[in-house]
């Protein structure tokens, strides 16, 4: 009777296993947004922020319209140019798109695979960023067919 | 003998199948690569020394362009403000390349050296001045130049002349070096500007 109760526990256990590990894979399927933040100082925190890609193109499509119209002010004249030059990088070679460089400061704008990085290196923080391209496309097409006239 | 056919036919088959397989694969793989990069290379020799690097595939920028309407810049198409009133560019572009390679404007004083030519289908302006040793050198193809003017009256199609510019070759189009930086513009296929 214990072994058949236990039998169950492993059959139970291994279901919310398969589950968990089938959504995080669902999740990631579109990649993940990354984010990761240093600060240079004693006692400078070290942020790492993976969140999957899906979730943030369902997030977007779940914002309020209304809240939505107030963020895009000012970014929605630009949204079709983004959402083109992401359709466009997506279909580029890889390469160092734009780099900026001086005595304290490096920035770095590159493309790797489906993924655009950002790396930002100063004197007083170390800043990566990394977004699947088509994220980016899908969120600006979202934000752009948005209702509301702003 | 059916033998000996059916194998030619086999082997034929296979070596169809091969080469169309390798000239899909050939046609993927240049669909890309024969896009050109606009590059922008910047060193500041001053106390700074600040550096920047810009490497953006034409195909982007010709696509871009159009999406944005800000300031002058509307559809690709920018208007040109300043002392053009009263002259037809176009004409005078006409004019420029209707009269074969020679030199058209030189100006010449003490300290400064402008010179603007045509040669060999590109629009050659060179400026040199003294007192910072700085040298302006702009070369842009004839056909850049009469895509650019081929939109409405006082204004510059710049998707057109990035049309234009991707049909080119390899092309050097602005260097500068003065005292403080150099600054280098050019075109190529690669997608690296170092």
């Amino acid at each position: 009777m214990a072994s058949r109760g236990r039998l169950l526990i492993q059959r139970i256990l291994l279901v919310i296993v398969g589950v968990a590990l089938l959504t995080g894979l669902v999740a990631y399927s579109e990649g993940a947004v990354i984010v990761y933040v240093h600060e240079k100082k004693p006692e400078g925190h070290r942020i790492w922020v993976p969140a999957p890609a899906l979730l943030v193109d369902l997030g977007v499509r779940f914002v309020p319209e209304e809240r939505l119209r107030d963020a895009l002010q000012d970014l929605r004249p630009w949204l079709p140019a983004i959402e083109a030059a992401s359709h466009e990088l997506e279909r580029s070679p890889d390469g160092l798109l734009v780099e900026v460089k001086d005595r304290t400061d490096h920035v770095m704008v590159s493309k790797g695979g489906d993924v655009l990085r950002v790396d930002v290196d100063s004197e007083t923080e170390t800043v990566h960023v990394s977004v699947p391209i088509s994220l980016i496309e899908s969120v600006a097409e979202r934000l752009g067919t948005s209702g509301g006239a702003v | 003998m059916k033998k000996v056919l059916s194998g030619l036919g086999a082997e034929f088959d296979t070596g169809l199948c091969c080469l169309f397989v390798l000239t899909f694969a050939a046609a993927m793989a240049t669909a890309r690569a024969d896009d050109r990069w606009l590059h922008v290379k910047v060193d500041d020799t001053g106390g700074e020394g600040e550096k920047v690097r810009v490497n953006v595939p034409l195909s982007l920028a010709e696509k871009v362009l159009p999406c944005i309407h800000a300031h002058d810049l509307e559809g690709g198409k920018v208007k040109i403000r300043g002392e053009v009133n009263g002259i037809d560019l176009r004409a005078l572009v006409d004019a420029i390349r209707g009269a074969g390679d020679n030199e058209f404007v030189t100006v010449e004083d003490r300290h400064e050296h402008v010179r603007v030519a045509k040669v060999g289908g590109d629009l050659l302006i060179k400026v040199r001045e003294d007192h910072d040793r700085s040298k302006v050198d702009v070369k842009v193809p004839f056909t850049v130049v009469e895509a650019l003017l081929s939109g409405g009256k006082d204004e510059l199609d710049i998707t057109a002349g990035l049309r234009a510019l991707r049909a080119q070759g390899d092309t050097e189009l602005v260097t500068v070096n003065d005292n403080a930086q150099t600054v280098r513009i050019w075109v190529d296929s690669r997608n690296t500007g170092e």
